[in-house]
């Protein structure tokens, strides 16, 4: 029964982070139908506000060697604040590598490639300005709680739970949004058919920017908190992330919020079920469940069938 | 209203700032800068997972630039970063190879050492290794050496010395990154040790370099409660992996390999890092020129105490072995010749005859290297690390 509250634990604790990773990559499909593939560098960026806010000095490989923030911020506050930061980011590669293609009508799948090289950009800069080093955020920025906790006798460690907490709260509030705002309504009516929402009078690309600004927050935040968690391991520590990211957004279901929650917390599972002595192929059987669910439900767990348009 | 067409001329603008952007990119790629100087080349991982790791040894090689500009042979050092994969590492030597150095140090792994090392060998130019430790590297080509001693000479140090300090230990857990060629050969010596030392080896837990997260691979290693804990890894991940196994209560000794041998690991595993112990192919306090000036020059700018990382010491030792071998070539030809009197593949051929034959006084204390090019190094220790209590920074500490 540990052994089992173990593993329950170990899987959703890791796939919270994947879920929290996901649901940007969800948000910003919904309404333009691509993928943004600069949301791993996005989340980078979130770890290293993060870092910043909190009064870190940069390292001495980068243009800004040993640069620091006059004042320091306390973790709960620097937190949102690396997420603000991050949703600028995204807005402006919105603009820079999305908007300019959609006013010309090219084809969608040019984003593809415009993203992945504002990611390259964005990662490249971070290892400019800052070095490639490892930052880490203090590990006593969660004053007052501590590293691990036993949860009827499993152990996990503390930003793991934090993590798990926050995709939650992050989720619902995700959910209430778009089922109860009006902006929220504006979104899944852009994502359903921008041509007739934008004849109905809902400013699409307003929409799409929202989408991308909400996509950013996520990503800093769950930058900043996997930061905190294992360090933030260079500029090219969300690269990782992404790819898991991916699976995940497909197994849930491309574009389905709910779908990327649940597929995150499938893919930790399922790697959390992996025995010790074969703990190293953890990505084979998480790929390897993705790819039998997409021969039975190619549209994802919670994805709808598109109809095809002639 | 219409729209108006800009006049012929500045159509065509775009165009010819184009082909002038063009012209400058394929000039400054061009690598034949027409000099008579020698130029030594260097492939290290400036970017990547492994960026640390080559910075490190960037800094090395800055140092021993500047040590040895103005002695003669003069050198030319062409530095390439590899990435941390073995693509841009191939991309790397290959421009490298094309520059016609006299040599190249680098790369900084295994992995990519044995990717790019041959091409080297092939194109008939020495290669010095300078964090490349796994087993068969110098037996990879007759032009291949390294400075960086073998894995199975280092990894079972620590092991021992953790051992000597805690007499009580017998289970033993082991992780090591399966994905890089260098820990895997490094655990398998290590494993290799603990079975000979008569202790139980509990666990086996394959990682990934990439990998930053261990809740789960921890927990299972737990359960079979080891004493001691031996990790073969990098420093991202080996420092997470530090980091996590104290979070989640481990109280034991941690041995960890040459992967985690790097200051780079204080801000991974904070304060976590304390009591890490590791064998040292570079100690600090070894008193001969060669490491007072490595010193000095690495204290400018830095710290009064402030400590060379191991790989530092270790690319500082390439440039030197290579500019030292060069002077010697120099000596030994007839009075009034010139080394870039020699034709190129000729001067290689000494050169590694040379650097072969000769013994050094280098910041790693004595070095030889074997026929095949293995290097012979004497001096080791065994560090513990300490953290200073902001756990931020710290110090290997020597152990007797």
């Amino acid at each position: 029964m540990q052994d089992l509250l173990q593993l329950l634990l170990n899987g959703l604790s890791t796939g919270a982070v994947y879920a929290l990773f996901a649901l940007g990559y969800t948000l910003v499909f919904s309404v333009l139908g691509v993928i943004n593939f600069a949301h791993g560098a996005v989340f980078t960026l979130g770890a290293y506000f993060t870092y910043f806010l909190i009064g870190g000095a940069a390292g001495a490989n980068g243009l800004l060697a040993g640069l620091q923030l006059p004042f320091a911020l306390p973790f709960w506050l620097a937190l949102p604040l690396a997420g603000l930061g991050a949703a600028a980011v995204a807005l402006l590669i919105e603009r820079t590598a999305f908007a300019p293609l959609r006013q010309r009508s090219a084809d969608p799948l040019l984003a593809l490639i415009t993203s992945l090289g504002a990611g390259v950009v964005l990662v490249n800069l971070i290892q400019l300005l800052v070095g490639a080093e490892s930052y880490a955020i203090p590990t006593g920025a969660l004053a007052g709680l501590p590293a691990a906790v036993r949860i009827g006798g499993a152990q996990v460690r503390s930003v793991q739970l934090l993590l798990l907490l926050v995709a939650a709260v992050l989720l619902t509030l995700l959910t209430l949004w778009i089922d109860g705002t009006r902006s929220g309504k504006g979104l899944r009516a852009v994502s359903e058919d921008p041509t007739t929402a934008r004849l109905l009078g809902i400013p699409s690309d307003r929409m799409i920017q929202i989408a991308f600004g909400l996509s950013g927050f996520l990503a800093g935040i769950a930058g900043g908190l996997v930061g905190l968690s294992v360090s933030i391991a260079g500029p090219y520590f969300g690269i990782g992330y992404g790819l898991k990211g991916l699976g995940v957004l497909v197994l849930g279901g491309l574009g389905s919020v709910p779908g990327a929650v649940l597929g995150g917390l499938i893919i930790g599972l399922a790697e959390a079920c992996v025995p010790a002595d074969l703990s190293g192929y953890r990505d084979v059987v998480a790929y390897g469940f993705l790819f039998v669910v997409l021969l039975v439900r190619p549209q994802g767990l919670l994805g709808r069938v598109l109809p095809s348009k002639v | 209203m219409a729209s108006q067409q800009p006049p012929r001329r500045l159509r065509s603008l775009p165009l010819a700032l184009a082909v002038v952007a063009l012209g400058g990119v394929l000039a400054s790629c061009s690598t034949n800068r027409g000099d008579q100087q020698l130029r030594l080349g260097a492939g290290v991982a400036l970017t990547g997972n492994g960026g640390l790791l080559g910075q490190d040894a960037r800094t090395g090689l800055d140092l021993a630039r500047q040590q040895f500009a103005g002695k003669q042979p003069g050198l030319e050092l062409q530095l390439e970063d590899t990435g941390s994969d073995e693509a841009g590492a191939t991309v790397a030597f290959r421009r490298l190879i094309n520059a016609k150095p006299v040599a190249i140090v680098g790369p900084s792994f295994s992995q990519q050492g044995f990717a790019v090392m041959p091409m080297a060998d092939r194109a008939g130019i020495p290669v010095i290794g300078v964090s490349t430790t796994a087993e068969g590297i110098p037996q990879i080509g007759r032009f291949v050496a390294r400075v960086a001693s073998p894995v199975t000479v280092i990894a079972p140090r620590s092991l021992a010395k953790a051992v000597q300090l805690n007499p009580g230990i017998r289970r033993v857990a082991v992780f090591f990154a399966q994905d890089d060629v260098f820990c895997t050969s490094e655990s398998q010596i290590f494993q290799k040790a603990i079975r000979a030392k008569g202790l139980e080896l509990v666990a086996v837990q394959r990682t990934s370099v990439s990998d930053t997260d261990f809740q789960i691979p921890i927990t299972n290693v737990l359960r079979s409660r080891p004493q001691l804990v031996v990790i073969s890894a990098l420093v991202s991940d080996g420092g997470n992996l530090v980091r996590q196994l104290r979070e989640l209560g481990y109280t034991g000794p941690i041995v960890a390999g040459n992967g985690l041998n790097t200051p780079n690991i204080y801000p991974v595993c904070q304060r976590h890092c304390d009591g890490l112990m590791i064998t040292q192919a570079y100690n600090p306090s070894l008193d001969n020129p060669s490491n007072r000036s490595l010193l000095a020059a690495f204290r400018k700018g830095r710290p009064a105490d402030a400590v060379p990382p191991q790989v530092t010491a270790q690319a500082f030792t390439a440039y030197q072995v290579v500019h030292e071998a060069l002077a010697s070539l120099k000596a030994s030809l007839p009075q009034g010749t010139s080394l870039t009197s020699l034709p190129l593949g000729e001067l290689r051929q000494r050169l590694l005859k040379t650097l072969l034959a000769g013994t050094y006084q280098t910041p790693l204390g004595e070095l030889r290297f074997s026929p095949e090019g293995e290097v012979l190094q004497r001096e080791f220790s065994v560090a513990r690390v300490s953290m200073n209590p902001d756990g931020r920074s710290g110090r290997f500490v020597l152990l007797p």
